[in-house]
């Protein structure tokens, strides 16, 4: 059972994980599977509602579930940004639910049972989302969604507060630390445009297919076009 | 030109660029390359420290040197950290006993093919905000003529920093996260679109990049949307431009 978490209590067990090979929001995602007795957890920010970074994970499989997620544009930290509400999907192998196919399929192989996504809010405004996984099925227990909302929070308000310290203009550097595939995806993105001879938004598209058909994750696939190792014509 | 020209055309250059409307990072690595061309060193860069005292990365001379100045924060060890720590300049070859002091540092410096290494502290009286790193492919460390120029250098940096920090105070920090993370994207999308134009690396494109919009007065997100709406051909950025002062 999951004590009542307090914020502050939070931000110990966050310094607690601080780890010198580790950045920050990926101690906070380690931080917080600890705390909620979950097997994997995410931080994504969303700019502009279509492009996703992915500032931390706390393990391998989280980081590729959340990269399956962006390369299907589906599942539950994409409808938690969207509806600014958490979403829960406590068994990805029952099968009477139709939501993010594709995503369920993805995550079930990669071992994860359960999904669960909360908006990162600051006002009213959603700028990304916590994203948690579990190794079995099951709902969350009422002190576990009580927890996650906290540590939602205490998310969110750690991104601004490092924004805050970031030169005008700039990305803060606690946000650019972990294995950040945007960039990549983001370079990629501009070189299959011109290869292809098509728009950037046709362009990420035909990138999230090729990860999609070849079932690679789109950042190893992105990687590869940057550095012209690959071509997508 | 000689170094002293070389020296005083740089010092002419960023008092220039100290104005009203300036982007810090890119004079940052402006400087991290007039540190190239000045001192006897392979590569520069600069570290600098949030508000919590943690250092962070913040420029360098090439993707080589940005990506050990994170090595060295990730593991904690290296000149750079010293300098700041200490408040004291450390210059080392890689030879020499700095392998005792930061084995996992020195072990990845000399794999990526540096000798030696300097780290002058940016002092502002009492308190030191950051530090800037010179690597070098060669053994030697820097002449102790250099170490007073490069001094100097630091110096510049963190009058640009004060500079800025003045400036930003009391910004939406909402807002800015994200027209840093949408300008980012469209950073990241012309160097593609560049480097695939162009037949260059996603690190030269960016190389190009920035010369463009450093030759026009420009800032390097305008440049990118342009790249990425059509009205800058990415061709037009291959052309050389004036960046050396008359």
């Amino acid at each position: 059972m999951v004590a009542r978490l307090e914020p502050e209590r939070f931000a110990q067990i966050v310094a607690a994980h601080h780890d010198q090979h580790r950045d920050p929001a990926s101690s906070l995602c380690l931080a917080c599977v600890d705390v909620l007795g979950v097997s994997g957890a995410g931080l994504v920010l969303m700019s502009g509602g279509r492009s996703l970074d992915f500032i931390g994970v706390s393990d391998r499989v989280s980081d590729a579930v959340e990269q399956m997620e962006y390369t299907l544009g589906e599942g539950p930290c994409v409808a938690a940004f969207h509806t600014k509400l958490p979403v829960f999907d406590a068994d990805l192998a029952d099968e009477r639910t139709a939501r993010w196919p594709e995503f369920r399929r993805g995550a079930l192989a990669a071992g994860v049972h359960a999904a669960f996504g909360f908006p990162l809010l600051v006002d009213r405004i959603c700028i990304g989302a916590l994203n948690l996984y579990h190794d079995r099925p099951g709902a969350l227990s009422d002190d576990q969604i009580a927890g996650a909302l906290v540590v939602a929070q205490c998310a969110s308000r750690s991104v601004l507060a490092w924004q805050a310290d970031a030169p005008p203009g700039r990305v803060a550097w606690q946000l650019e630390q972990a294995p950040n595939h945007g960039v990549e995806v983001h370079q990629a993105t501009g070189r299959i445009s011109v290869q292809a001879g098509i728009s950037l938004d046709d362009a990420l598209v035909l990138l999230r297919a090729y990860a999609f058909s070849h079932d690679r994750p789109i950042g190893d696939v992105a990687a590869d076009v940057a550095a012209g190792r690959l071509r997508l014509d | 030109m000689s170094r002293e020209q070389d020296l005083l055309a740089a010092f002419t250059e960023f008092a220039d660029t100290l104005v009203a409307d300036y982007d810090v990072v890119e004079f940052l690595h402006r400087l991290a390359e007039r540190c190239v061309e000045i001192l006897d060193v392979s590569e520069a860069g600069l570290m600098l420290a949030d508000r919590n005292g943690t250092l962070c990365y913040i420029a360098s001379s090439s993707e080589r040197m940005r990506l050990i100045e994170l090595f060295e924060l990730q593991h904690d060890e290296g000149p750079c950290l010293d300098a700041y720590r200490t408040g004291v300049a450390v210059h080392r070859s890689t030879s020499d006993d700095a392998n005792e002091r930061w084995p996992t540092f020195v072990a990845h410096a000399r794999g990526v093919g540096f000798q030696s290494m300097s780290a002058l502290p940016m002092r502002l009286r009492s308190d030191v905000i950051g530090a800037l790193n010179l690597f070098s492919t060669a053994p030697e460390p820097l002449s102790l003529e250099d170490q007073q120029v490069a001094q100097a250098l630091a110096d510049i940096a963190t009058i640009g920093i004060l500079q800025e920090r003045a400036l930003s105070d009391g910004q939406v920090v909402t807002t800015q996260l994200q027209s840093a993370l949408k300008s980012r994207v469209v950073i990241e999308q012309a160097k593609g679109i560049v480097a695939e134009h162009n037949h260059v690396s996603v690190d030269d494109a960016f190389r190009l990049l920035r010369g463009y919009a450093r030759g026009h007065n420009r800032l390097l997100g305008q440049t990118a949307v342009e790249i990425l709406n059509g009205t800058l051909a990415s061709e037009a950025l291959a052309e050389p431009t004036r960046n050396q002062p008359a």
